[in-house]
């Protein structure tokens, strides 16, 4: 060993750092991003989940109750009727809605256990967990007060839940199963395409295809195409593997689901011959994971709900494809959906608008002339 | 218009990168079927006059017209063949499926390609290696493959940027006597070069520097015209003669 050589390859590469700002910014700057994100993701200046609260009871620990949930720090609570909590939820509208029943007082003041319905929405597990919470810190404050003053038993809180879709019979595949099948191949065909295109770069052959009669046109729907001829395979292969082998829950059309994985693809694609221009090495086309895929996965909704990110950050969910996707997925996978459902229409409208932007913006970014 | 007998016409191009002048009020004219050799050393400005001349640059003022159409024009690229200065090749991909693909690219169909990509390749006497990949293959067998794919297409204006650099003295004479037929046929060809006995081969040459045309003529004109006996020492010369 010796120090001098050894001292001369670590001088050369903090050179090459120096000679790199986009790779120092990146080991700077993008922790600071992404443990940001990670703090406004769970929990720091988060929005609650909304709830409604639909009280039937006649007697007196019900309007006590539904007060307390009011000031609960784990949801956000309305007080309505329960044909309109039914609509909002339906309409994703609220994350559930509890109905405490009319009998709830009586049952309550006999010590006997009481159990107020929670309809939930069920795609979204997160959301199950602080309305639970909410409950039960709400149903112990509530009647330790009218304890004291009535002399009853604490009841015990057995809530009856309700899903909407899914239900108790879904594990954490099932909830993960049709967001990931989204994310792997829009991640996998995004770093493939970013990687080959910056390559046709690199090696001077894009310049010979400008030079020939080709149109930029013509060079994105050749991408498009031969990527799309693999990511077809690799869609039905992801798709069949989830569904047939890991056994994960789907309660839509098989086709609709392949569909949706295709047209994420269709965006990988151009977003990956959109951001290439950005790079002049495969090293820095490689750095574009963390700072385009990772704030995608961590805001797309795939763990961490949108409906509970600070609205500033719901903004930012809702301006990224894979937002869409995902959502998507889960609609079919979940709740059944099929192309006659608005939401759904609404998320394929949305990717398929996504796809063509970035095809529009990866044409352009195909200069004929160079600067 | 039937065969123009003027292929290249270019008027005082200008071209700034930054508060670099690569061009500065160049005007070129180069008949059909000629072979024009621009010389001049690195970085004065010989690769960005030929990349203008497929319209891969945008100039700052001047005109490129090229077989007859001013550029940019889209269609004309068909008939122009560049190949650039260091082999932009699909590395992954073998000799033969590369040249194919810069046929099919240049609107050949199928059969076609296939003829051409066989005569391209036994033109730059490759046909045995057709099915290596490029990857595989010296330096001096990509510029050829590199030329392959610049010519598959029968261009009436074929381009090239140092075209013979890393090949050797036997393959250069072979290549060189190939362009003579080929501009023989009518094909127009200009070269940029700054290897002497290249030079001489040319029916007309350039003298750029500094991104100006500081002499044009035969070799015999610009040996007379510094008052010297070899190119070398007149390329010298006249370089000097203007700042």
């Amino acid at each position: 060993m010796s120090g001098r050589r050894a001292g001369a390859i670590s001088l050369r590469i903090l050179q090459q750092f120096r000679h790199d700002r986009r790779t120092l910014m990146l080991l700077f700057g993008a922790p600071i991003i992404l443990l940001g994100l990670f703090y406004f993701l769970t929990g720091g200046g988060s929005s609650l989940p909304a709830v409604d609260v639909v009280n039937l009871d006649r007697g007196p620990l019900g309007a006590v109750l539904a007060a307390d949930l009011g000031q609960s720090t784990e949801i956000n609570v309305a007080r309505t009727t329960e044909a309109r909590a039914a609509s909002d939820l339906s309409a994703d509208a609220v994350a559930a809605y509890v109905v405490l029943p009319a009998d709830l007082s009586a049952r309550a003041q006999s010590g006997d256990v009481i159990a107020p319905t929670v309809h939930l929405e069920g795609t979204q597990p997160a959301l199950t967990q602080p309305v639970l919470l909410a409950l039960d810190q709400s149903v112990t404050r509530a009647s330790r007060n009218l304890v004291a003053a009535e002399g009853v038993h604490v009841p015990v809180l057995e809530p009856s839940l309700d899903y909407l879709h899914g239900g108790p019979g879904l594990d954490t595949l099932d909830y993960f199963g049709g967001a990931f099948i989204g994310l792997v191949v829009f991640l996998l065909v995004f770093v493939v395409t970013i990687i080959a295109f910056l390559r046709e770069r690199s090696q001077g052959t894009l310049e010979r295809l400008m030079a020939s009669p080709l149109r930029r046109a013509d060079i994105v729907v050749g991408y498009i195409g031969g990527f799309m001829v693999v990511a077809t395979v690799q869609a039905v292969e992801v798709v069949v593997f989830t569904l047939y082998a890991l056994h994960v829950h789907n309660q839509g059309n098989v086709a609709l689901i392949v569909l949706l994985t295709l047209l994420m693809t269709l965006v990988a694609v151009n977003l990956g011959i959109f951001l290439s221009m950005f790079a002049t090495t495969e090293f820095q086309a490689v750095q574009f994971i963390p700072l385009a895929i990772v704030p995608q996965v961590l805001l797309s909704g795939i763990v961490f709900p949108i409906a509970t990110e600070p609205s500033w950050l719901q903004v930012v969910s809702r301006l990224l494809p894979l937002t869409y996707g995902v959502d998507g997925l889960r609609d079919v996978m979940l709740k059944g959906n099929g192309l006659t459902s608005g939401p759904l229409l609404l998320d394929v409208a949305v990717v398929v608008a996504f796809a063509v932007a970035l095809i529009a913006a990866a044409t352009a970014t195909l200069r004929r002339s160079a600067s | 218009m039937s065969a123009p007998s003027v292929a290249v016409s270019v008027e005082g191009l200008t071209k700034a990168f930054g508060s670099i002048r690569a061009l500065d009020g160049v005007s070129l004219t180069v008949g059909a079927g000629e072979i024009y050799g621009l010389l001049g050393p690195n970085g004065a400005g010989k690769t960005t006059l030929i990349r203008s001349l497929v319209g891969l640059i945008t100039v700052d003022t001047g005109t490129v017209t090229v077989l007859g159409r001013r550029l940019p024009d889209r269609a004309v690229l068909a008939e122009i063949g560049y190949m650039p200065q260091s082999p932009a090749l699909y590395a992954d991909l073998t000799v033969e499926e590369n040249v194919r693909f810069f046929a099919a690219v240049h609107g050949l169909d199928r059969p076609a390609a296939a003829r051409s990509t066989a005569d391209a390749l036994e033109f730059v006497d490759l046909s045995p290696r057709r099915r290596s990949v490029v990857a595989t293959l010296s330096g001096g067998m990509r510029q050829r493959v590199s030329l392959a794919c610049a010519l598959v297409h029968r261009p009436r204006l074929l381009l090239l940027d140092e075209p013979t650099v890393g090949v050797d003295p036997q393959l250069r004479a072979e290549l060189w006597r190939r362009f003579t037929t080929m501009s023989g046929e009518g094909t127009t060809i200009i070269v940029s070069s700054h290897v002497m006995d290249e030079a001489e081969r040319c029916g007309r040459l350039g003298l750029v520097r500094f991104g100006r045309m500081l002499a044009e003529g035969t070799s015999a004109e610009l040996r007379r015209l510094a008052g010297v006996e070899r190119l070398e020492d007149a390329f010298l010369v006249l370089s000097e003669s203007r700042p």
